[in-house]
């Protein structure tokens, strides 16, 4: 990557952490700043900005999220700036964890929604309060208690009210990420198409003859209707992951298909899980429909995470020469 | 034992500098300035801060209102130039009188 990437790579990370309003102006005032800076280090080194000196420079400057912090308006913070994407994101998954694991009373009929959402729905945002207690103690024990800045070593006390320290800035991480996960879905992809076209089937062949398998058998309705979309979306996406890890780099067109196809099979699957019945067998059906329930609500959180963080393109200004 | 005790040294004369910062800051914006600009400023007049703290800084005045900004193309990249307004202008003043009272003070109670 060269200066420019690099740089920009940077503010588009600090700028994904703060708030809207204020991501373009800092962002366009930091690059001009970090650009001079990488001069000016580059000049007193005696040789022309490269890579190596940026990264240099902006690792000085701070992680992303240390700077972003910075930018926070002056005051009481109940939870450290760079901890908040964090705490939203535990929240999410605990929240999708508890209706996941009580929702199977539902569709199976034990509790109707009005009484699963006064029992178990609505308590699952207990788990808000209980990680924003956790994150508030845990940023008075690093004030109180710092790191030692020669030996980087956390005081033990710190272990009472663990959190993960904020991960490094590499530049081009989010695009080596992306490769790799690309690399990775694509097989998995395919074999859950192949499993989820006919689970019953497959089983049937994989088990020894004579076990009982007509409790993956799906039911008439969805496998008529609901399952050749499910499995249409699945299979384009399979070719898409496929296109990616050859050509190496996601495009803003691949991107915008990924992400349309992406939508259109989680909002099929809601459609799936509260529309109809997905297996035949009511136990088979419950307990699939907690498990994708679960993966549905993080994959929510990812979405929107996706669109906030896509929405995150700090602007060029063409200099004047 | 020498080594934390130059630590402890550093660490108070950081906090010494720290109260200062803002008034150094506003001292060399009667002239419009751009952060990089500002930075070389203060290092050679015997006052580093580092950048880290000094753009955020910039933006919490403007905020507060004591600084105006605007973004200026000359020779080179568009770069957002600070100035102090009348209400900056005043408080520098304000600051400056008491920063001579508190020299004054300082030495009477450390000669």
């Amino acid at each position: 990557m060269d200066t420019h990437a690099i740089i920009d790579d940077y503010i588009n990370n600090v700028a994904a952490k703060l708030p809207r309003r204020q991501r373009n102006d800092i962002g366009l005032e930091l690059r001009t700043l970090l650009t001079e800076q990488v001069r000016s280090a580059a000049q007193s080194a005696g040789r022309s900005p490269d890579g190596e000196m940026a990264v240099e420079v902006l690792r000085h400057f701070g992680r992303p999220d240390e700077v972003a912090a910075r930018y926070a308006p002056a005051g009481f913070q109940l939870i450290e700036s760079e901890y908040v994407p964090l705490v939203l994101k535990l929240a999410a998954i605990c929240i999708a964890i508890q209706w996941a694991v009580t929702l199977p009373l539902v569709f199976s009929a034990r509790l109707t929604f009005g009484e699963w959402w006064l029992r178990w729905g609505f308590s699952a945002f207990a788990w808000c309060g209980v990680l924003v207690l956790w994150f508030a103690a845990a940023g008075w024990v690093q004030r109180r208690f710092p790191v030692d800045p020669s030996t980087g070593a956390r005081p033990g006390i710190h272990w009472l009210f663990w959190v993960p320290f904020p991960k490094d800035w590499h530049p081009g991480e989010a695009d080596a990420t992306q490769r790799r996960a690309a690399l990775g879905a694509a097989p998995i992809g395919a074999l859950l198409t192949v499993l989820f076209s006919a689970p019953a089937w497959i089983l049937g062949h994989l088990l020894p003859a004579g076990v009982n398998t007509s409790w993956a058998l799906y039911d008439v309705n969805f496998k008529r209707w609901l399952l050749p979309p499910l499995i249409a979306l699945m299979a384009v996406r399979l070719v898409l992951f496929a296109t990616v890890t050859l050509s190496e780099r996601w495009r803003a067109p691949t991107e915008a298909i990924r992400f349309g196809l992406w939508v259109g099979f989680v909002a099929l699957l809601y459609w799936a899980v509260f529309g109809w019945h997905i297996f035949a067998h009511p136990l088979t059906d419950a307990l699939f429909k907690a498990w994708l329930l679960f993966f549905l609500l993080v994959n929510t959180v990812q979405i929107l995470l996706w669109i906030r963080r896509a929405a995150v393109r700090v602007p060029q200004i063409i200099e004047k020469r | 034992m020498v080594k934390a005790n130059e630590d402890a040294v550093a660490k108070l004369d950081t906090e010494l500098r720290r109260g200062a910062v803002v008034l150094a800051v506003l001292s060399q914006l009667r002239t419009a300035q751009y952060g990089y600009s500002l930075r070389q400023a203060l290092a050679q007049r015997g006052m580093p801060i580092e950048e880290g703290t000094l753009y955020p800084l910039l933006r919490r005045l403007e905020e507060q209102g004591v600084l105006a900004s605007d973004w200026r193309i000359n020779d080179g990249p568009p770069r957002r130039y600070y100035k102090l307004n009348p209400r900056g202008t005043r408080l520098l003043a304000e600051l400056t009188t008491n920063w001579h009272a508190l020299v004054a003070t300082m030495n009477q109670l450390v000669d």
